[in-house]
């Protein structure tokens, strides 16, 4: 027996919700903020996702939690980490990924996986937010962009200057220093950009470069995120419009394997 | 994967019972034996754990007193931050070893803690093994009490067998720290009880290897990380005593009754678990639970082995007195190059079956820590080993970040579970 399966990713700064259909195809999906009270976020996001999908919650068989909110999805039957979700919603999408590149609002992510999308080996960020979304949405602000602007804004630059990677908040002083110099804003952008993705090289070395590489999490939607990171690495990486989804696409496939008769 | 309510976290009941009432007895009856009010007052040396020459000192009637001991007791009492915060605000920077600030902001506090007084010391030894930061904690110490300062230079160990030349040097440098203590002590030094001390050392070395040694049974009747913690006290604070000798007894007594009635540490062993590196001591419970929640057993780690590598094989031998403990002093496990310790880690993962390896780095201890970044690709790359890096401080609760090392340990054993129920992977091979 195959059913209609959800994936709840409550990240660290967003809600994602997936609604999967019994042959793979997703039927809806929901985004949202993260605010103070996870337990309704989860719910909200859930909800969203049904509507999206113009479903009743008694049509989905199976919910699984992911994300650091994970085990704020009390109405799940599972939970699983965002690595292996990452993992396994990338090789959905693109099914030679090797490698996974996740960055969000407070994690970045290195994670190799296998031919099967199982996880092989993962490094991520310690103890600091530099090089992560949050990174990049202190400095936009700094700049006086939203987030969503800077990524085509970086793309423009004529002369990218170099930005530390080190800590957001020095970063954000570098910033406020070039603007009171004058510089471009497009050139800081580019030099921000280029400054996070060295910082994710390192921990994409540390698992091993493998092609494909599949990037993923909220920063992947940032165009000039992906073109310095293609750029860093030397060859093109996977993105797509789901990329944000990918957490919470592979819990939702995570729990299909659940259901009796489920797709390994 | 995981459940939302994990079952198999609970440890048997009947886990940790007469052992670990008797060690807590021998640890407040230290404490107690150390009040300087109490008399009479026996002299203190202050001395290092890794490589140290307490059978000497005892010989000469002196109480031993481990600053780094004290400082993880406080730690794990969750007393150890105002004493950090007590060294910073002496100008001691964020990146000082835990150890050391957690002991200077004791001892300028006063010496007071929940579990006795610490005395001031009587002569300060110094028997650095592996450790250059801790010759500077020393040199503190002895500016501060204005007691002398014995430095025991050892040389760091690049062979498995030591070099005769570094033994004679080290048993040169013991004649003169004997020529020390009996100038300061006014007593003449007795080979013979000298003797008496180490073979009572050899008795609790004995007793100590074989509880560790039992992390190769199948399952493990024992916790070789979380378990052991509290049974190096012994072994590391009352080595040369009869008590510590007598300790261990009753624990592999307990261990053999473990065995014969099927007490383990977990309902269920489902990863063989080998652990490197110091814990996170003011996070030792949670930290343990991270490992429960997975069915994950130390069955192996290289941490209690500080005080010696007697499950390797060494021993205290008092037919040899001072060349033995020059052995011992060497042969610290933090004194070893980098590739005599992936040997024995890698020894380890054959003795003890093991399924993956966790590596705790401490960010204020490079002696311990650093290397262990190559160790842990060595072991996934060379030995096919899955092994996971994470980091905190062993004192410092600032640097011990719940969520983020949950979710890398839940990641790491996900995973193996995963592997292991999809391809019916074999213990050892890679996730």
């Amino acid at each position: 027996m195959k059913g209609i399966v959800a994936g709840v990713d409550i990240g660290s700064t967003t809600a994602k919700c997936v609604i999967l259909g019994e042959d793979g195809q997703i039927l809806g999906k929901s985004l949202s903020a993260v605010g103070v009270d996870i337990v309704k976020d989860a719910e909200k996001a859930l909800e969203a996702a049904l509507t999206d999908a113009r479903l009743a919650r008694s049509d989905v068989s199976f919910i699984t939690g992911t994300g650091y909110g994970r085990y704020k999805v009390y109405f799940g039957q599972l939970v699983v980490t965002e690595i292996s979700c990452h993992a396994r919603g990338a090789h959905f999408l693109f099914p030679k990924t090797r490698l996974v590149v996740d960055i969000g609002g407070q994690d970045t992510k290195a994670i190799r996986i296998d031919e099967k999308g199982d996880v092989v080996d993962f490094a991520m960020n310690d103890k600091c937010a530099a090089g992560t979304g949050r990174f990049l949405e202190v400095c936009a602000n700094a700049l006086g962009y939203d987030v969503g602007e800077i990524g085509p804004l970086s793309l423009a630059a004529q002369r990218p200057l170099k930005v530390t990677s080190t800590c957001t908040v020095f970063a954000e002083s570098e910033v406020t220093s070039y603007l009171s110099r004058g510089k471009d804003p497009k050139d800081i952008l580019a030099g921000l950009h280029s400054s996070i993705a060295n910082r994710t090289l390192s921990l994409m070395q540390r698992v091993g470069v493998e092609p494909e590489i599949t990037f993923t999490g909220g920063v992947s939607q940032n165009e000039g995120m992906v073109r310095a990171l293609s750029r860093r690495v030397g060859s093109p990486v996977n993105v797509s419009p789901l990329s944000q989804f990918l957490g919470a696409l592979g819990a939702a496939l995570h729990g299909r394997e659940r259901l009796p008769g489920g797709a390994s | 994967m995981g459940t939302p309510t994990p079952s198999s976290a609970t440890p048997s009941a009947a886990f940790l019972r007469d052992a670990r009432a008797l060690q807590r007895k021998l640890v407040e009856e230290y404490y107690a034996g150390l009040d300087p009010a109490r008399t009479p007052r026996r002299p203190v040396a202050y001395m290092l754990v890794g490589g140290n020459l307490a059978e000497i000192v005892r010989s000469f009637g002196y109480e031993v007193v481990f600053p780094e001991i004290v400082a993880l007791t406080c730690a794990i009492k969750h007393q150890s931050l105002d004493n950090i915060l007590h060294a910073e605000s002496l100008g001691y920077g964020l990146d000082v070893c835990g150890y050391v600030k957690s002991d200077l902001g004791l001892q300028d506090r006063g010496g007071e803690t929940s579990f006795g007084r610490i005395p001031r010391p009587d002569l300060l030894v110094c028997s650095f093994s592996g450790c250059y930061v801790y010759v500077k904690w020393w040199e503190a110490l002895a500016e501060s009490y204005g007691a002398p300062l014995f430095l025991f230079d050892v040389p760091y160990m690049r062979e498995e067998s030591p070099r005769k030349e570094d033994i004679d040097y080290l048993v040169s440098q013991l004649w003169e720290f004997i020529r020390l203590l009996e100038k300061r002590t006014g007593r003449s030094f007795d080979m013979n009880e000298l003797k008496r001390v180490l073979a009572e050392s050899r008795r609790a070395e004995e007793g100590w290897a074989e509880f560790l040694q039992a992390g190769r049974l199948r399952p493990s009747p024992i916790e070789a990380y979380f378990e052991s913690i509290f049974y190096m006290f012994p072994i590391n604070v009352l080595r040369g005593t009869p008590e510590a000798a007598d300790f261990y007894r009753v624990v592999n007594e307990e261990v053999r009754t473990r065995v014969r009635e099927g007490i383990l540490p977990l309902p269920q062993e489902k990863f063989r678990v080998l652990v490197e590196g110091v814990p996170p001591y003011t996070n030792y419970r949670m930290f343990w639970d991270f490992f429960r929640k997975w069915g994950a057993v130390s069955v192996v780690a290289t941490y209690p082995k500080v005080g010696g590598l007697f499950d390797r094989g060494f021993r205290h031998d008092p037919s040899r007195p001072l060349e033995s403990i020059a052995e011992y002093s060497l042969g610290a496990y933090v004194n070893q190059s980098w590739p005599l310790r992936r040997q024995i880690i890698a020894d380890y993962v054959r003795e003890y079956q093991v399924d993956a390896t966790v590596i705790h780095g401490i960010k204020s201890c490079r002696s311990f820590t650093a290397g262990q970044g190559d160790l842990r690709d060595w072991l996934i790359h060379e030995r096919g080993v899955p092994t996971l890096y994470i980091e905190s401080d062993h004192q410092d609760p600032r640097y011990f970040a719940p969520a983020q090392i949950k979710n890398r340990m839940d990641a790491f054993f996900e995973s193996l579970e995963h592997h292991r129920a999809t391809a019916g992977a074999s213990p050892g091979s890679p996730p």
